[in-house]
């Protein structure tokens, strides 16, 4: 059953191949003209994170929930089929965007060979994984949030709990530094160092997982 | 008979409206028309049925609790609804892609025979598509996994002639290919009712003013069209609504034998499923 519904989807997504292609190029583009090779991976994976969710503004315009749920598919598997597909767009993004600044900088570097772009994978990989770790963090606050106020009313919900989310870890930092709490930054770094990406991992899961639970919660009891 | 759906006191309260105590059998081989006005509770029965919207009171399906085996349930139910559908950015052709896996018992040849018995493009996008057309996928969707059961809101809504009548014949051919079937079909347009269904179901305000067989209703009710004189000679057992025009009363009656031996009156008109629906509504008694 999740297979039609990720096939619907998919479909739906299909209208967008030919902006994603261009997107997709001007941003191999801009990595050429700006050197600025560590924002790409970031980029892309934002653009295909994003691109997923416009799946509910689909659904919501063809009024297509309502039909969906007469279908022999339970309320929880139409929820599962939005976090795989989102889940995928965010790995998808995360590949295509390593892949697309790799073969940019070679390029570049095979066409000016008086200046070469040393390319530094481990920190490629990290922003990679930063940049998936924001859509992320934006599609689980999101996903959410268009169950419970539909896909127009969610995005402005989702900038509303952003810019809660926002304050408070401001919040937080202004009053570490207020109260003069020592923090030992050589420490710190060595920590993240070795466990930052395993923690960004981590951190990814949990975040879908407590959506996931939540988008449950909230669809079960939604009424079309 | 068996019922294909069976309502006991279904009910569910909005902020504005509330459905009250509806119940109703929909049996195997039989075509029961829900009507009434907009927003008097056809949908929500509707929605109540499928489980869309929660409601209180017992919903059975094929002789099992609707919420309990709603997967086992839907599998074996085709459903249209008038405002909902997949994208219009979806072909036909793709439809089926993903039909064939959301239904066990997707029949591909089967529909695409459907789509080519009535014209239907297989490539090109829904939003191509005339309402006419866009009600056909719809219906054709419904019912290439042979379903046991159609559930239609509002199928014929909006269509010319002509395009209702090819529909009707659908639901026709449909109900005649196997005697189990039946189709609780949702409409405003009374008149589809009066050539296919065998119960008629009518909700005014949330309730149900009555459920009858469609032929009791065509062959037992009557308008009597009278002077007021006469009209004050009826008792009010006797008929059910009255409307005063300007010349004339106008008297419904759900007895026509009747009231042709007791008063002995002889010209009474033969009401459509609309006249009757129309005396509920606007009457007084």
């Amino acid at each position: 059953m999740i297979k039609g519904l990720l096939k619907k989807d998919l479909y739906n997504l299909s209208t967008y191949k030919a902006s994603l292609i261009i997107t997709i190029l001007f941003c191999g583009i801009a990595i050429i003209g700006t050197e600025a090779i560590n924002f790409a991976p970031i980029i892309i994976c934002t653009i295909v994170g994003m691109i997923a969710l416009s799946t509910f503004n689909y659904d919501e315009i063809a009024k297509s929930n309502k039909y969906i749920l007469t279908l022999p598919t339970g309320r929880k598997d139409i929820v599962k089929e939005k976090f795989i597909l989102a889940i995928g767009a965010t790995v998808l993004g995360g590949v295509l965007g390593l892949l697309i600044t790799i073969i940019a900088v070679n390029i570049m570097n095979y066409v000016r060979p008086e200046n070469v772009i040393n390319m530094n994978y481990e920190s490629l990989i990290i922003t990679t994984i930063g940049g998936m770790w924001g859509i992320s963090l934006i599609q689980s606050i999101q996903i959410p949030s268009i169950y419970k106020w539909g896909a127009e009313k969610g995005r402005i919900q989702m900038f509303i709990l952003v810019f809660i989310l926002i304050a408070v870890v401001a919040g937080i930092g202004f009053l570490i530094v207020k109260a003069n709490f020592n923090i030992d930054m050589e420490m710190l770094n060595e920590f993240m160092n070795k466990f930052g990406l395993f923690l960004l991992v981590l951190f990814m899961i949990v975040m879908y997982y407590v959506s996931y639970k939540i988008s449950c919660k909230i669809y079960m009891n939604k009424e079309e | 008979m068996k019922n294909n759906i069976e309502l006991q006191n279904v009910s569910k309260k909005y902020k504005d409206f509330t459905l009250k105590n509806i119940s109703f059998n929909v049996p195997e081989g039989c075509v029961v028309g829900l009507i009434g006005e907009n927003g008097a509770g056809k949908t929500t029965t509707i929605k109540s049925i499928l489980n869309i919207t929660k409601a209180d009171g017992i919903v059975k399906i094929f002789g099992k609790d609707s919420k309990e085996n709603e997967n086992e349930i839907k599998e074996k139910i085709g459903v249209v609804l008038d405002d909902s559908f997949l994208s219009d950015y979806l072909t036909a052709k793709q439809i089926n892609s993903i039909m064939k896996d959301i239904y066990k018992t997707w029949d591909e040849n089967k529909y695409k025979n459907l789509l080519k018995q009535f014209n239907l493009p297989e490539d090109k996008l829904i939003k191509e598509f005339s309402s006419g057309m866009k009600m056909k996928l719809k219906i054709v969707t419904a019912i290439s996994h042979h379903p046991k059961l159609l559930i239609l809101d509002e199928p014929t809504s909006g269509l010319d002639p002509v395009a209702r009548n090819e529909i009707l014949d659908i639901f026709r051919e449909y109900i005649q290919e196997d005697e189990t079937r039946s189709i609780l079909i949702s409409t405003h347009i009374t008149t589809d009712l009066e050539h296919i269904s065998d119960y008629i179901v009518f909700i005014e305000k949330g309730k149900i003013v009555f459920h009858l067989p469609t032929q009791e209703l065509l062959e037992n009710y009557g308008i009597i069209k009278c002077s007021q004189e006469d009209f004050l000679r009826l008792d009010e057992k006797d008929y059910i609504r009255y409307q005063k025009e300007k010349y004339q009363y106008e008297v419904l009656t759900n007895n026509k034998n009747r009231i042709k031996q007791k008063y002995n009156i002889t010209v009474i008109d033969k009401p459509s499923i609309e006249d009757i629906m129309l005396f509920y509504i606007k009457g007084e008694k």
